[in-house]
């Protein structure tokens, strides 16, 4: 019997929007399939805001879903106060580094903790995936375009696992995270180099790709 | 298959044993037809072929036409030997005439001979829907139910039926034609707001009520405050120590822009730390509903606030160690 995915809401439900900024536009300035949307919205049930997000301008969907990624045993104060600390880390060095700078590179230098931290995000996303397919007795790595969702989880996941298991014992995780975050900012670092070996094995692998039926 | 079917003008001199041999070529037609249709199976249970994965047996367009050949001649035939005319002869007439020319005492009635038109005994079949390429005819085949569809959106169907209901006189059609619409009612008319309630100095003030995972809570909303909190009598701060709580009470205020303009004194009994925080939101929020304007309670609506989440933990079943944790697999 295979496990089935499913929800205590009822699959009528829609997803909510906890954001301001959507319900403050005028109605004359929306698009179409905005207006479509608002109208779909208008006659369906909406399902609750879940308890890590918020309206203000502080909470961010992303941090809450690397938080979440972060957390063991649902101990999310110690996840929150781990990441909480990276950026305040990262703010620092940042800061540090724009101080010592001279004037002419003071621009270039991002200070904002999430800035950075969804560009780092942004550039440890794979383009494409591989996925193990059984064809002929052998299981092949064939590539494979992945979703929006998928590459979020995956970047995250490599984040995470290279911060748990490549550190120096002494090493606290905020400081190891913020060190590499601040390398897949700048495009250097073990995330990237993976990111690059995936993109490297799919390029390999190329003529498998017609084993993929979907 | 056909024998040579008798000529008519023949019948003047010994209708009996005319009538004999009418009855023995259509018995043998019948035969025929059983005897075939068992050569056939029994050529395919010979051969060990799947008899049931072929289907319906299959009667081509030249089969079907002989048959109804046949059938008209032989009905003519009785025409004549009934004494009634050939050319207005109906079903009727035919099953009187055999009932009459083949009395049978079987009580089961379809076990009776019967004649009628080959179209209503052998079944229809529907014609190949694809060309000889394999390239179905119609270009929504692929839908499996093609001429609903077809009737659906090529022919505008949805349209048409819209359109009369826009025309003046549709009253009388509108009954019928709603019977296919289902109403969709719209969400935020389901909201009950309650109307503000004002104490002893003047004050505006309105309760709320909300359910987390076991833990309830009850708040009062009081206006012209400064965004003073009281949980269960202890300040906000101390009993909720972690921020994700605290932004929890904030939100339905924040959202509303009213931080600073109300005050709040709740009672919470029940759940965890997180289950009691989204109990004391929900309850704010159905409070809230009745300081706000109507925009804003579908927006409020639209952002999850007044949604109670159905989450709750779910059950341990028998033979298991959780709601979804196995026991440890062991081989003996």
């Amino acid at each position: 019997v295979l496990p089935v995915r499913w929800t205590r809401y009822n699959p009528y439900y829609l997803e909510p929007e906890p954001s301001r900024e959507v319900y403050r536009i005028p109605v004359t300035e929306l698009t179409d399939e905005q207006k479509a949307a608002q109208e779909l919205k208008a006659v369906r049930p909406i399902k609750a805001t879940p308890s890590g997000l918020t309206s203000s301008v502080f909470s961010d969907p992303t941090v809450s879903k690397f938080v979440n990624m972060m957390m063991e045993d649902g101990d999310k104060v110690l996840a929150r106060s781990i990441i909480t600390q990276t950026f305040e880390s990262m703010k620092r060095k940042q800061v540090e580094k724009y101080h010592k700078a001279p004037a002419t590179e003071k621009e270039g230098i991002e200070c904002n903790p999430y800035t950075i931290f969804h560009q780092a995000l942004e550039n440890c996303k794979p383009i494409i995936g591989l996925i193990s397919i059984q064809k002929g007795g052998k299981y092949y790595q064939v590539p494979t375009p992945l979703t929006d969702s998928r590459r979020r989880f995956l970047a995250m996941k490599w984040l995470i696992t290279e911060c748990r298991d490549n550190k120096h014992r002494r090493t606290h995780m905020y400081e190891k995270l913020s060190q590499e975050l601040l390398a897949a900012f700048m495009n250097e670092g073990n995330v990237i180099k993976r990111k690059h070996d995936m993109h490297k094995m799919a390029e390999a692998n190329r003529a498998f790709a017609h084993y993929r039926w979907w | 298959m056909a024998s040579t079917v008798p000529n008519p003008d023949s019948l003047g001199s010994n209708p009996g044993r005319h009538l004999a041999h009418i009855a023995k070529v259509l018995r043998l037609r019948q035969l025929s037809a059983m005897v075939l249709a068992r050569l056939v199976c029994t050529s395919s249970t010979l051969q060990r072929k799947n008899i049931a994965a072929a289907g319906p047996e299959k009667y081509t367009q030249e089969f079907i036409k002989k048959q109804i050949e046949e059938f008209n001649i032989g009905k003519r035939h009785l025409a004549n030997m009934m004494g009634e005319d050939p050319e207005t002869f109906t079903q009727e007439g035919i099953d009187r005439a055999i009932a009459y020319l083949f009395p049978s005492g079987l009580f089961e009635k379809r076990a009776r001979p019967v004649m009628k038109h080959p179209d209503e005994i052998f079944p229809k079949q529907r014609a190949v829907q694809w060309g000889e390429d394999g390239r179905p005819f119609h270009f929504l085949f692929y839908t499996g139910k093609q001429s609903y569809y077809s009737l659906m959106h090529c022919l505008r169907f949805i349209q048409l039926l819209e359109r009369i209901l826009a025309l003046p006189y549709c009253s009388m059609e509108e009954e019928y034609i709603q019977r296919f619409r289902r109403a969709l009612e719209v969400q935020s008319k389901k909201q009950k707001i309650e109307p503000l309630q004002y104490d002893e100095n003047e004050v505006a003030f309105s309760t709320g009520e909300g359910r987390r995972k076991t833990a309830t809570a009850t708040t009062i909303v009081r206006d012209n405050g400064s965004g003073n909190i009281t949980v269960n009598g202890v300040d906000y701060l101390h009993y909720f120590p972690v921020l994700q709580d605290r932004e929890q009470l904030m939100f339905p205020f924040q959202f509303l822009d009213r931080l600073g303009k109300h005050d709040m004194e709740c009672k919470v009994t029940g759940g965890g730390r997180s289950a009691q925080a989204g109990a004391i939101r929900l309850a704010t929020a159905r409070a809230l509903l009745s300081f706000v304007t109507e925009n804003e309670v579908e927006s409020m609506r639209q952002a999850g606030l007044l949604t109670p989440d159905p989450r709750v933990k779910e059950r341990q079943k028998p033979g298991q160690e959780g709601a979804r944790r196995k026991f440890t697999w062991n081989k003996r």
